[in-house]
This record gives C-alpha cells, sequence and structure tokens, in this order.
C-alpha cells in the first residue's frame, strides 16, 4: 500500500488521476484498523495480554467489525463523488475565470467577435420573427389548412393580363354555393367603410367593416362572443337590418355594454339591430374591420347583376378531400358558371380557381420584400460566420506560442482545448446574449413599423390580420440561428486549438513564424476573400434594390404635396341627390377656402400615389371601333379645377376646367401626359373625343372632348405614371371625394376648424382620415423606405465586418513582416514605401474578393429582376458604386497595420527574434 | 455522559487545537481530559473526522506513531479554528441560557 496521498490541490496542479473509490476504501480500512491497533496497544500497556486487549478493542467498537467496516467504506465512497464533483467544478471555474481574463486582455478582439455574433444573431432572428408572421405561421383560425381562397378568373386579353383572383357576384356565388360538394362551407365577405351613429343625436363616426354573408363566421370557425351569427332568416334580402360589431367597437364606443345585443345603431343613417360581438381581436379577414352587416341589406343591383362583381369568397374543405381535389372541382365548376353567366366582354371563357387562403395572406409585394429581406440578412449571417471564424483563426495563430509554451511546461493537451473551448462557448453565450436583445429590439421596430400594414392601408391586398404588428419574437428561428452561429463559433475556435496543441511542439517553439503559420496565413486570405465576395453580392444586391427604391420615390411626383392638408368627406349613396351635389361641393369650397390660412381649397377622389383610383376603358372617338378587350384601359380621377392649383400640377396645353362645364355643357376631359403621348403620339390631343367607360361619358353619351392635357402625377408609389383622365365634379358628380387644401403655413393646426366649419356645413357627414399631403406620401412609400433602409443597414454590417476580416489578416501580416520591414527600411525603403506595400496587399486581396462577388453578384440578382424599376440587374453604376466603396474600406483596413509598419523601428526589429 | 447533539465536532477541534492527532489518541485525550467521563465511540469519531476533513476544517496525513506504527493524523485547519471559536462561543452562550433557566428558583 502506498504511503502518501497527494492532496487535491497538488494533483490538480500536475493533472494526476484522481485518486480512486478503491484507494479511498483501502484508506479507510487502514485508518480504522490503525485506531484498533492503537488501542490494542493502549490496552496491552495497562497489563492485559494480547488476546485480551484484542477481544477488548473490538468489544469496544461497539458493533461487529465487519459492519464498521461497511458503514466506513459506504461513507467514504460517497465523499469521494462529492469531493470529486467539487474538484472538477472547480477546474472548470478556473478555466472560465482564465478564459475570461484572456479575453478582457484582448478586448478589440472580444468586442468584434461578440458583436459580429449578436448582430447577426439578432438581425437575422428578427427578419425570419417577420417572415413566419407574415409567411410561415398558420392563419389563426381552426384548422386552417383547409381554409380556401375561391376567386373568378378572367382570360388573357391581348391588352392585359388575364387575373386569377378576380371577385364574386352574389348571382354567381349563389350558383357556386349550390352545385358545390367539395366544401364545408363557403362565404362571400367585401370590405367597406361605413357612417355609424348611434340614434339621431349621436355624433357620426366611419369606420371600417365587412359585408359577410351568413357562412363567413362558420367558415372561419369563429363563433360569436356575445349573441348570434346572422341566422338563415338573414339570408335573403328582406331580412331585418342586424350588425354583428366588433369587440373594439364595443369597448371603444359602447364602454363594453352588457345590454348591447338588441340595441340599434345607425349604419349609413339605416337603423341595424346589434345581434352580436365578435370574438377580441378578430375584426374580419381585411382587418381591423368595426361592423359587420349581411350582403343581402345591400341594395338590389349589388345582388341580383350577375356582372356585379365585389366580394372575395372563402370555402372550408371538407374531411377527406385533398387540395387537388377542391381545385380541380372549383374549375369545372368555373366552367359550369361561365356557361351559365357567360360574358360578353371576353371571346374566351371566364371560371374559377382555388387556393389555399395561406397563399392569399400577404400582399406578393410584401412577401417579395420580406423574402429580399430575409436573403439579405442570411447573407450577413453567412458573412458573420466567415468573419467570426476568421477572428478565431487568428487568435489561435497568434496564440501558437504561448500554447507551445504551456505544452512545453506539462499542461495536458486536453485541458488545454477545453481551456480554449470554454473561451470560444464564453465567446458565443456573450455573442449570443446580445443576438437576443437584438433580435427583441428588432421585432419591437418591425412590429412598430409594419410596412405590411401600411401596405395595406394603401390598398394593395392581403389578409389585413397578417400585420407585422402580429408578429413576435420567434425562439425557435432564435435557437436555431443561435445555433448555427455558435456551432461556427465552436468549430473555428476548437479546430485550430486542436491543431495547436499538436504534439510536435519543438517546431512552434523553435520558431513563431514557421511554414505552419504561413498555410494558417492562407486559410485566413481565403476567409478573406469569401467574406469580401460575400459582401460584394450583398452590397449589389441591396444596392440596385436601393437604387430601385430611390428611383421610385424620389422621382419626381407630378405634385408638389408640401403645406396641403387633406381629409375625407363620407356621403352614403344617396344621402344627397346627384343633381344637388354641384351646389353641395360648391358651397363646401366657399366655406373651407373662407378659412384663415387657407389660400386654395379643392377636390379630388383619389390621393396620388395611393394606387386607390378607378380605371377604366375607354375608345378614341375619332379611330375605328375596336373589340372591348382590345379597348386600352386608363386611371380615371374626378377633381375640381382648383385640384391643380392646389396640387400644383402644370398644364401643359389647353386649359383647365372652367365654371362653365357643368352638368348639360358639352363633355369635356382634361388628360394627363401619358394619355397624349400613348393615344396621339405626334398630334394634339386637344379638341379630340374619348369615350369613358364611367361617369356618363360613354359612347350612348357621345364621349367627351380634351380639353387640355396635364403633367403626370404618379398613381400608384411603384410604377410609373400610366395614362390618366380627369373628370371634372361639377360635369360628373360623384359622392365620393376628398378635400385637398393648400395653405400658407403648415396645415396641421387647420384640422380643427376644418371639422368645425364642416360640421357646420353638414353635421350627419363626419370628415375623416385627416392627413397632411405630406403623410400621405410618406405612408404610400412606408414600405419601400423600409426595405430599402434595412438593406442599407444590412449592406453597411457586411461592409464593416469584410473590412474588420481584412484588418485582422493585415494586422498578423505586418506582425509577421516586422523583420522584413525592417530590413527593407534599414536598407532605405522609406515609410510611405511601407504603406504602400501593406495597402496594396491588402487591395489585392480585395480585389480577388470583389471580382470574385461581382461574378456572383450578377448571376444571384437575376432573381431581383422583377423586383427592380428603372434599374438593369447590371447597373453598371450600382457595381462601380459597390467596387468603389469596399477598394475604399479594404485601402482603411490595411492602412491602419501599414501605419504601424512604418514606424517600425529597424534597428529593434533587426535586434530582436 | 451522552454528547449533545454537535458538540463533538467542538471538542473535536478543541482537542487537535492542541497539536495534530490521530483517531485513538483524540479519544483517549478527551477520556483523560474529562477524567473518563467522555467516551467517545471510535468508528463515530472516525466518521465525525472525515465529515470534517470534508468541511476542510481539519486536514488528515498519514505518519508514523512514536512507536513506528502508521496512523492518520488530524491537524485542524484554519477554517477549522474560525469554527471552534464561533461554535466554542455559541455553546457557552446556550449553556448559559440552559442553566439560567434549570438554576431559576420559584420567587
Amino acid at each position: 500500500m502506498r504511503d502518501f496521498r497527494i492532496r487535491p490541490g497538488v494533483r490538480r496542479l500536475f493533472g494526476l488521476p484522481l485518486s480512486s473509490h478503491a484507494r479511498a476504501r483501502a484508506d479507510a480500512d487502514a485508518e480504522l484498523h490503525a485506531f484498533i491497533d492503537a488501542q490494542i496497544e493502549h490496552l496491552i500497556s495497562r497489563g492485559l495480554s494480547v488476546d485480551a486487549a484484542r477481544e477488548q478493542a473490538l468489544r469496544n467498537l461497539g458493533a461487529p467489525l465487519h459492519d464498521i467496516r461497511q458503514d466506513l467504506q459506504h461513507s467514504v465512497t460517497q465523499r469521494e463523488d462529492r469531493m470529486q464533483r467539487r474538484e472538477r467544478l472547480d477546474d472548470w471555474m478556473q478555466d472560465v475565470r482564465y478564459a475570461a481574463r484572456a479575453l478582457r486582455r484582448a478586448p478589440a478582439f472580444t468586442a468584434v467577435v461578440v458583436l459580429t455574433l449578436g448582430v447577426a444573431i439578432g438581425a437575422t432572428t428578427a427578419i425570419f420573427s417577420a417572415l413566419d408572421a407574415l409567411i410561415l405561421r398558420p392563419l389563426p383560425y381552426r384548422e386552417p389548412d383547409r381554409l380556401m381562397h375561391v376567386s373568378l378568373t378572367t382570360p388573357d386579353l391581348p391588352t392585359r393580363k388575364g387575373t386569377d383572383d378576380g371577385v364574386w357576384s352574389y348571382p354567381k356565388y349563389l350558383m357556386f354555393r349550390q352545385a358545390q360538394t367539395v366544401f364545408d362551407d363557403v362565404a362571400l365577405y367585401s370590405e367597406a367603410q361605413f357612417n355609424i351613429s348611434t340614434g339621431p343625436a349621436g355624433e357620426a363616426e366611419r369606420v371600417r367593416g365587412e359585408w359577410i354573408t351568413r357562412g363567413y363566421l362558420p367558415t372561419l370557425g369563429i363563433s360569436v362572443e356575445r349573441g348570434r351569427n346572422f341566422s338563415a332568416s338573414d339570408d335573403h334580402p328582406d331580412a331585418p337590418r342586424e350588425t354583428i360589431i366588433s369587440e373594439a367597437l364595443w369597448q371603444r364606443r359602447f364602454a363594453a355594454d352588457p345590454a348591447i345585443v338588441g340595441r340599434v345603431i345607425d349604419v349609413n343613417r339605416e337603423p341595424f339591430t346589434v345581434i352580436g360581438v365578435m370574438p377580441a381581436g378578430f375584426g374580419g379577414l381585411w382587418g381591423s374591420g368595426d361592423v359587420f352587416l349581411p350582403i343581402t341589406a345591400l341594395p338590389a343591383p349589388a345582388l341580383d347583376q350577375p356582372a356585379s362583381h365585389s366580394y372575395e369568397m372563402v370555402a372550408r374543405r371538407k374531411v377527406g378531400i385533398t387540395e387537388t381535389q377542391a381545385r380541380k372541382a372549383v374549375t369545372i365548376l368555373g366552367a359550369q358558371i361561365d356557361r351559365t353567366f357567360p360574358d360578353k366582354r371576353f371571346t374566351k371563357p371566364m371560371g374559377a380557381a382555388a387556393r389555399p387562403l395561406d397563399d392569399a395572406r400577404v400582399a406578393p409585394a410584401v412577401k417579395r420584400s420580406v423574402v429580399v429581406l430575409f436573403g439579405a440578412v442570411a447573407f450577413v449571417l453567412l458573412i458573420a460566420c466567415v468573419n467570426v471564424a476568421n477572428l478565431l483563426v487568428g487568435r489561435a495563430e497568434s496564440r501558437r506560442r504561448e500554447i507551445a509554451i504551456r505544452l512545453a511546461i506539462g499542461a495536458g493537451r486536453g485541458r488545454l482545448v477545453r481551456l480554449l473551448l470554454i473561451e470560444s462557448l464564453l465567446l458565443a453565450i456573450s455573442g449570443g446574449a446580445l443576438g437576443v436583445a437584438v433580435a427583441w429590439l428588432g421585432v419591437q421596430a418591425l412590429a412598430a413599423a409594419n410596412p405590411a400594414a401600411v401596405q395595406m392601408r394603401a390598398g394593395v391586398i392581403g389578409l389585413g390580420i397578417i400585420g407585422l404588428d402580429s408578429i413576435h419574437l420567434d425562439m425557435q428561428a432564435l435557437r436555431f440561428i443561435a445555433g448555427i452561429t455558435l456551432s461556427v463559433g465552436i468549430v473555428f475556435g476548437l479546430a485550430p486549438a486542436i491543431n495547436a496543441t499538436n504534439p510536435s511542439l519543438i517546431g512552434a517553439l523553435k520558431s513563431a513564424r514557421g511554414e505552419r503559420e504561413g498555410r494558417g496565413l492562407r486559410g485566413r486570405w481565403l476567409l478573406v476573400v469569401t467574406e469580401v465576395a460575400l459582401s460584394i453580392v450583398l452590397l449589389a444586391g441591396s444596392g440596385l434594390m436601393i437604387r430601385s427604391l430611390t428611383k421610385l420615390i424620389e422621382i419626381d411626383p407630378g405634385f408638389d404635396g408640401t403645406n396641403v392638408l387633406t381629409a375625407r368627406l363620407a356621403l352614403p349613396g344617396g344621402s344627397i341627390k346627384r343633381d344637388s351635389l354641384p351646389l353641395f361641393y360648391t358651397q363646401l369650397l366657399d366655406r373651407v377656402s373662407g378659412l384663415p390660412g387657407v389660400t386654395a381649397a379643392s377636390l379630388g377622389d383619389s390621393p396620388p400615389l395611393a394606387g386607390t383610383n378607378s380605371y377604366t376603358k375607354i375608345s378614341l372617338m375619332d379611330r375605328p371601333a375596336v373589340d372591348f378587350s382590345l379597348m386600352p384601359s386608363v386611371s380615371v380621377v374626378w377633381a375640381t379645377a382648383s385640384w391643380f392649383d392646389v396640387l400644383r400640377v402644370p398644364l401643359r396645353s389647353g386649359r383647365i376646367f372652367a365654371s362653365t362645364d357643368r352638368v348639360g355643357a358639352p363633355s369635356v376631359v382634361l388628360v394627363s401626359e401619358a394619355a397624349a403621348r400613348r393615344f396621339w403620339p405626334g398630334e394634339n390631343p386637344i379638341g379630340k373625343r374619348v369615350a369613358i367607360g364611367m361617369g356618363g361619358f360613354d359612347e350612348a353619351h357621345g364621349g367627351a372632348e380634351v380639353i387640355g392635357v396635364v403633367g403626370d402625377v404618379h398613381t400608384r408609389p411603384d410604377s410609373l405614371p400610366g395614362p390618366t383622365l380627369y373628370l371634372s365634379y361639377a360635369q360628373s358628380p360623384q359622392s365620393r371625394m376628398i378635400l385637398f387644401i393648400r395653405t400658407a403655413v403648415e396645415p396641421t393646426p387647420l384640422t380643427a376648424p376644418l371639422r368645425a366649419a364642416i360640421h357646420d356645413l353638414a353635421p350627419a357627414y363626419p370628415l375623416y382620415d385627416v392627413q397632411t399631403m405630406a403623410t400621405r406620401t410618406a405612408t404610400a412609400t412606408a414600405a419601400a423606405r423600409f426595405s430599402s433602409g434595412l438593406l442599407g443597414l444590412f449592406s453597411i454590417i457586411a461592409l464593416a465586418l469584410a473590412a474588420v476580416g481584412i484588418y485582422g489578416v493585415m494586422a498578423v501580416l505586418v506582425g509577421q513582416r516586422t523583420k522584413e520591414i525592417g530590413i527593407r527600411m534599414a536598407v532605405g525603403a522609406d515609410a510611405r514605401a511601407i504603406v504602400a506595400m501593406v495597402v496594396g496587399q491588402g487591395l489585392r486581396v480585395a480585389a480577388i474578393g470583389t471580382t470574385v462577388g461581382l461574378v456572383f453578384a450578377i448571376v444571384l440578382t437575376r432573381f431581383l429582376r422583377t423586383l427592380l424599376f428603372e434599374v438593369s440587374i447590371t447597373d453598371p453604376p450600382t457595381y462601380v458604386f459597390a467596387t468603389l466603396v469596399f477598394a475604399a474600406a479594404a485601402a482603411l483596413a490595411s492602412w491602419i497595420p501599414a501605419r504601424r509598419a512604418a514606424r517600425v523601428d529597424p534597428l529593434a526589429t533587426l535586434k530582436t527574434d | 455522559m451522552a454528547l449533545i447533539r454537535g458538540t463533538l465536532d467542538v471538542l473535536v477541534l478543541k482537542t487537535l487545537s492542541w497539536t495534530p492527532m490521530h483517531a485513538f489518541e483524540i479519544i483517549a485525550w478527551l477520556s483523560e481530559r474529562s477524567d473518563g467521563q467522555l467516551d467517545v465511540d471510535g468508528p463515530a469519531l472516525i466518521q465525525a473526522l472525515h465529515r470534517m476533513e470534508e468541511k476542510k476544517l481539519v486536514a488528515g496525513e498519514w505518519g508514523t506513531t512514536k512507536n513506528g506504527r502508521r496512523a492518520r493524523y488530524y491537524r485542524m485547519t484554519t477554517d477549522g479554528r474560525a469554527h471552534l471559536r464561533a461554535e466554542s462561543a455559541q455553546l457557552a452562550a446556550d449553556t448559559g441560557t440552559l442553566m439560567s433557566i434549570l438554576g431559576a428558583k420559584r420567587s
């Protein structure tokens, strides 16, 4: 038996194996026997015989020796376990403390790695959360995968592509519902805005809502919280006037009145009985609806005309019917519907198509921009991983000597690898923690900005319920992305560590600048080239997107919206007789113009850039008649003469509407420059006649005469202005109108007096949606600005990461070449030559990376082609810019170590090493 | 005399405050000091020593007795000294309280 026991501290110091249980037990045995022997000796010294002393000693134990031994060994084994655990924990804690100290000693390295990890993890998670909310997450309805969006399809026309998301008319819906067998239920819904008030004295309020059929709620699997759904008897035109209101409206307008069911409210000046309240958070498929009315309450023409298409259809597939079966059935039914209700406008048949409701959830534009953003952020993540790998490899390289020394003085290889692993883990955990914070902030920012909702308001289709405000931090994504990034950190922290602790340490000790380092550096150059190439791809892609978006935003929109206040005034159909409308407009504009600060007031039916204006077909009456399907389509805007003045839309030729252009006088129309170019190229459009499919200017009424050409005004934020025709309110009275008011100064303070004036003139008609034109413009371009802002941010991050990568390698390189630089300077090279040499090397690497990156960029940006507006995917300025930015970044990143190199004292470097 | 719970550690530490001892020496010392009144169970003492060693109150090391036998000697550590000071003060206070109750006369 060994006669010594090494103290745990010593054991730890020399990395000896821990004592085994067996030895602990043997120790305990020996101790017990020594005790007994000592007692025997003591008893013998008292005069007992050897045998009697032994007997006495064993008796004194109080229990059989065997039992006592077992007890003792048991407790010793347990103690040994406890001590080993504690010792291991102590070891780890010591390593953690050591690693933390080592990282604190390299603050720049630590900060860059942690920031890189944090930003990459955070940004990717935030964007992925948006992707999840907008595209991936199931719809918040019962068994959402059974829900389908059914639409009518129109065939392609020579002038216009056919659609596959056309809306339904009520008769077609009735036929479809009767005939179909694949759905449990089908329902129509259609977005609308309503004026509601509570009794004659109550203040009128404009709210959003939907016209729905009885099957709407059961189809979605929504049950009315208080009260009931529309009943079967509500499903015909003479049904009692009933409405279901949103929980939000119930809270806000009715103070959560428990007796709300049965109350009568005025909707568009007609009494409706509230029969139910929707569950909290449900605002219809269009989102934020407050009032739901049965479609059957619409006036008859909206219900009995087969060609009156204005309702969306949602359907719930029967259990056991596959999506393909449903699609097939819908296609067959579509053909039947076309035979029953032939549409003479089309030479080819219309049809019907079904797609999962999930596909219809987000406007394609939003979907695309989210996917592009995710692509960009994935690049950032990739670059970040390469950068972290680069930094870690660099660090391991620079510590090769330190590690060799440790190995030489007897540190265990496993222990050293563990130490380096702990270092990587510490970095990873700090980076991950920062990543969670960045992701949380990012998600908050996205939810607050909510570009999807902005687009919804701007009239782009999609389900309103799927706003970015519904996004939350996606924990699964966070775990996944953190997992990837952290594994990169660990792998690249560990691989060089294992390599560096390779037992062939004599070489490393002999020279810190051996061949092995040269090889390591080549590996790092490769990483840097990769990083630069990835960044160039991202920079070029983002550059193209940003250029495209800024072109959209910063092009001359064709109007001047500064100091213009806009507000909508709702006149429900028929509330003022059509003949009396012109007089009402005159009174209204007179009243508003008289307000202090107002320099001009006008009416228009659709704000520029909002994409909400009407479209119709026109025919040029001086040309031979063409088939309806070949007739050109134009935007139609109703305006008063002063509208062009208020928005400063220039008159190019002819004249604006005059007071004599009223109902009964010869019909006149203004055309935009785009329309003039398109329809009368090389001709003077003034005096030409057009028949317009709207506003009472059709062929039968003799069309209208073009009296003037005005500048192009952008009707949508995402496309160039198309041909637009302007009709006069005075000649073609319209109840839909927006006030456009030019003021001498910032117009917001005018809101209150404006409200008062309107209330005075027409108390029953609420003024709503009061916004400055500047705000409207900002809203219309919000999504584009949001995307370009994020892309720009990602590019800057990528650029910074690549620059850090170049810097890191150049710094090591300069360190390694100190001696060479010293010699060069000793033989007469001046500081400038040294700087040029080092920077030149950095630029060469950047040039290789850039070339590779540009090739990939040209290949990859093909996927962006459909997203680009007026920018070619090989847009030279973008690529030149990306290259120059990179050259500058590379030059800066190598200039810093170059300057250090130039300060080398030749004498000192030659002496050392 | 039965030991009050928890006092064995203090007594052992007190014993070891003189000099490192092995288990039997501790028992002998305690017995001698108490005129044979304090009779500590050997195996229990060894367990107690192991427990105190784990708590770093004492440190054990193999050594040789004056008779040339191997024995495991225990030495009080700095922690042990602090523990002894704190515990004996506490014990004295407790005993004082106990005595004042037991010794109280009916008034």
